[in-house]
C-alpha cells in the first residue's frame, strides 16, 4: 500500500518578524509576480505584538513558505494518510 | 530619480516652509520584490534645520506598499488649508480630513489609520511636526525614522499629517527564472552567515555595545544595565523586520518592571534609546526608554534632544546659560530631560528657541557656536574622538545635509575595517576602480594608512547605489552586496541591460546634482567645517580621548583635516577652493543643464 504524505504546517506566530518573505515566495510561484495580497499565506497585523498568520483555500501545502521562512515561524510536520 | 525630479521642479532659495517647497518620496526599482532588504523610502526636500536640499531615508513597509500600488514616487507640493492625510490604495488617491488625528502623537495617529484602513504603510508626524519644530522627523510604521533635519515640520507646514499606502497590484519580474536562481544563491549565503543568529538575537546592539561606552566613562553600574543579557531579559519584546529582510533588526521593546512597567516602544534600533542613556542625568535604562518613547511620539529627534540636553547642561554649569534665561531651574536629571522634550515639542518658553534649531540657539550667545558639536546646523552623530576618523565620521563634515548618519557606509564603519588587505576586498565589492587604490592608500601622514577623504567619495557613491535601488545599507546587509550583484539584480528585475559602470556613474551624477543644488542655496567649502570641539581632548571618565585617524596612529590637526578635505574634493573632481564641481566633471556627468 502506498501511503501519501500529509503535510501539516505549524505556525509559531511569536517568531514571525513580519518580513513577508513567505508571501513573496508563494505569490512568485503561483502568480508569477511578487504580490503578497495574492499569496495563499496571509499575515494580519504584521507589526503588532502578535501577528496573525493563516492559509487561504487553494493552498497546496507545497511547503515553500516553510523552506524560505528564515525565522522559524513556520514549521513542516509530515504525517501519513 | 528623486534628485532629478526635485532639481527639475524646485526653485532655488525657496523657504523650507513655503508652500512652494516640495517633498518627493521615492522608492527604488528593487522595492516591492523579494530582494533582501529592498524596502527603503527616500524623501528629498529643502530642510529647515540647515536650509539644505537633502535626502532622508527610512524603511519598514511604506515604500513596499507604494510600489505594490503601482507607484515609484510621490511629489508633494502646495499646502492644504486644513489638516489632511494622503491615502493611496492602488489607483485610489485621496486627501482625507485629518481633524481627528491633528494634535495626536505618531503612535496614536498610525494606530488610528491602520485600524481604519487595514494593513498599510504609514508615514506620520507628531505634535513637533505640527508646531514646525525644525528638528522634527516622521516615523514609518511607528518604527523607522525618516527626515532628520525637519521633514516632520515640512509636512506640518503643508498641513499634511500622514501618508498611508496600500497596494495589491504585485510586481512582475522580467527574467523570473534567472532572478529566482540568483535570489536562491544570495539567500543561502545569508542563511549560512555564521553571525546571523546573533544579529537577529541582539539586533543593532551587536553593532555597538553601548556598555563599552559607559565603561569607558567609568560608569560600570550603568554599563551593566545595557548588557546583552539585560536587553534580552528586560527590554526586548519582539523582533520585527522590514519587508523582504532576512536580517531583522527592528525592535518592539517592553518595560517589564518598575514605574514604567507595561510601556511598549517601537524603534528602528535599540541603540537609539540606549545612546540617550550615555548622558549623565538618566540613571536607569527604563528612564531612557521612557524618554525615547516620548521623543518618538512627538516626532522629535532623539539624537538632537540628547545633544541639546548635554549642551545646555554644560552651558548651565559654567553660567553661560542661566536658569533665568532658561526660565526654569536646570538640573542634570530625568525630570529636566522630560521638561526639555515637552517645551521643545510644544514651543513653550525657551523651547521656542530650541525648536528653531542649533542655528537659532547659537544666536543667544556668541560663545555657543564654538562649543556646539554641529555641522551646517545639525548635531554630529559619530564622535571621532571615541570612534576615530573613519568615513562615517568624516562624511558628516562634507555631506550637503550637514552632520548625517547614513551616507558613509564603508569598510571603516564601526567594528569593520581591519587590515588594508581586508579593506581592498571591500573596495572591490563596492566597485571602487583599482586606479584609485593607490590614492586611497596615500594619506596626508604615512601612519594613517588610509585616506578617509578620498575613500569617502567612493563610500558615498556606493551608499547612493544601494539607496537608489531601494536597498538597505546597514552593515549586516551591505556586506552581502557588491556592485556586480546589485547590477545583475537590477537587470533581471527590470529587463534592462545596464553595465555596472553606468549604475556607479548614475550614483555619482545624483551626488553631484545634490551638490549643485546646495551651491545654489549658498553652501560652499566654508560650510564643510570640522567642529572646533573635535580638536580638543574629550574627557570620558578617567580617559582623555584625542582626535585620531582611523588606525589611532596620528593626531588629526586642523592642517591634516584641511588636507583631507582637499583630497575629498580632488577625488570628487571638485574645485578645492570653493568645492564647486568642475566644468569637466559636470560635462562628464551630463549635468550642464543644472549648472
Amino acid at each position: 500500500m502506498v501511503k501519501s504524505k500529509l503535510i501539516e504546517i505549524i505556525i509559531h506566530e511569536e517568531r514571525c518578524t513580519g518580513c513577508r518573505i513567505c508571501q513573496l515566495i508563494c505569490s512568485s510561484i503561483y502568480k508569477n509576480k511578487y504580490s503578497p495580497t495574492e499569496a495563499f499565506i496571509q499575515i494580519v497585523d504584521a507589526y503588532e505584538l502578535i501577528p496573525k498568520i493563516s492559509f487561504l483555500d487553494g493552498c497546496t501545502h507545497c511547503g515553500q513558505c516553510v523552506n524560505y521562512c528564515l525565522y522559524g515561524a513556520l514549521e513542516l510536520k509530515e504525517g501519513e494518510e | 530619480m528623486n534628485c532629478k525630479l526635485f532639481a527639475d521642479r524646485f526653485k532655488p532659495l525657496t523657504d523650507p516652509f513655503s508652500s512652494k517647497n516640495l517633498i518627493i518620496f521615492g522608492t527604488g526599482p528593487l522595492v516591492g520584490t523579494i530582494v533582501p532588504g529592498s524596502s527603503r523610502t527616500v524623501a528629498i526636500s529643502k530642510f529647515p534645520a540647515t536650509g539644505a536640499v537633502a535626502n532622508s531615508c527610512g524603511s519598514m513597509s511604506f515604500a513596499f506598499n507604494l510600489k505594490q500600488a503601482g507607484f515609484d514616487h510621490i511629489i508633494i507640493t502646495g499646502k492644504s488649508e486644513k489638516p489632511v492625510y494622503l491615502h493611496i490604495s492602488d489607483d485610489h488617491v485621496e486627501l482625507s480630513k485629518a481633524k481627528v488625528i491633528w494634535g495626536k502623537d505618531i503612535v496614536e495617529t498610525t494606530n488610528f489609520l491602520k485600524k481604519k484602513h487595514g494593513s498599510s504603510g504609514v508615514i506620520a508626524i507628531g505634535q513637533a511636526g505640527e508646531k514646525l519644530v525644525k528638528s522634527s522627523m516622521t516615523l514609518i510604521d511607528k518604527t523607522s525614522t525618516l527626515g532628520r533635519g525637519g521633514l516632520g515640520a515640512i509636512m506640518g507646514s503643508k498641513n499634511l499629517k500622514a501618508i498611508l499606502t496600500q497596494g495589491t497590484k504585485g510586481i512582475p519580474i522580467a527574467e523570473l527564472k534567472k532572478f529566482n536562481k540568483l535570489y536562491k544563491n544570495l539567500i543561502e549565503r545569508i542563511r549560512k552567515y555564521p553571525h546571523r543568529d546573533s544579529w537577529i538575537e541582539l539586533g543593532m546592539l551587536r553593532s555597538l555595545p553601548v556598555g563599552m561606552l559607559l565603561t569607558a566613562k567609568g560608569q560600570k553600574k550603568k554599563a551593566r544595565q545595557c548588557s546583552d543579557r539585560m536587553y534580552l531579559k528586560k527590554m526586548k519584546k519582539r523582533r520585527i523586520a522590514c519587508p523582504s529582510c532576512p536580517m531583522a533588526d527592528k525592535d518592539i521593546l517592553e518595560i517589564r518592571e518598575g514605574e514604567y512597567s507595561g510601556l511598549i516602544n517601537y524603534t528602528s534600533s535599540i541603540i537609539n534609546p540606549l545612546m540617550m542613556f550615555i548622558v549623565d542625568g538618566l540613571d536607569t535604562y527604563d528612564q531612557a526608554i521612557k524618554a525615547f518613547d516620548l521623543i518618538s511620539r512627538y516626532g522629535l529627534d532623539s539624537l538632537t534632544m540628547t545633544a541639546l540636553f548635554e549642551f545646555i547642561s554644560k552651558m548651565n554649569e559654567i553660567d553661560l546659560l542661566t536658569n533665568e534665561e532658561l526660565g526654569f531651574e536646570w538640573k542634570r536629571d530625568y525630570k529636566t530631560f522630560n521638561h526639555l522634550i515637552e517645551i521643545t515639542a510644544k514651543r513653550e518658553g525657551f523651547g521656542d528657541i530650541l525648536a528653531d534649531g542649533w542655528k537659532k540657539l547659537a544666536e543667544q550667545n556668541k560663545t555657543f557656536s564654538n562649543e556646539m558639536l554641529t555641522v551646517k546646523g545639525l548635531d554630529v552623530i559619530f564622535e571621532p574622538r571615541f570612534l576615530r576618523l573613519g568615513t562615517m565620521e568624516f562624511e558628516q563634515v562634507v555631506n550637503p545635509k550637514g552632520a548625517h548618519v547614513a551616507s558613509g557606509g564603508s569598510p571603516t564603519y564601526v567594528g569593520a575595517g581591519g587590515t588594508l588587505d581586508k579593506m581592498k576586498s571591500h573596495f572591490n565589492r563596492m566597485g571602487i576602480p583599482e586606479t584609485a587604490f593607490s590614492r586611497i592608500f596615500d594619506p596626508p601622514k604615512k601612519g594613517m594608512g588610509v585616506n578617509v577623504g578620498r575613500l569617502t567619495r567612493y563610500s558615498e557613491d556606493w551608499y547612493t547605489v544601494l539607496t537608489s535601488l531601494g536597498l538597505c545599507a546597514r552593515a549586516q546587509m551591505n556586506r552581502f552586496f557588491s556592485l556586480d550583484l546589485v547590477t545583475d539584480l537590477y537587470n533581471l528585475i527590470t529587463g534592462f541591460n545596464l553595465h555596472q559602470e553606468e549604475l556607479r556613474l548614475s550614483a555619482e551624477r545624483s551626488w553631484n546634482l545634490l551638490k549643485l543644488m546646495n551651491l545654489k542655496e549658498g553652501f560652499s567649502r566654508k560650510d564643510d567645517k570640522f567642529p572646533n570641539g573635535w580638536f580638543k581632548p574629550l574627557k570620558m571618565g578617567e580617559n582623555v580621548l584625542k582626535f585620531q585617524d582611523f588606525y589611532g596612529e596620528v593626531i588629526i590637526t586642523q592642517d591634516i583635516a584641511n588636507e583631507l578635505l582637499d583630497d575629498y574634493y580632488d577625488e570628487r573632481g571638485w574645485d578645492k577652493q570653493n568645492s564647486y564641481p568642475t566644468i569637466s566633471k559636470i560635462k562628464a556627468l551630463a549635468l550642464e543643464k543644472y549648472f
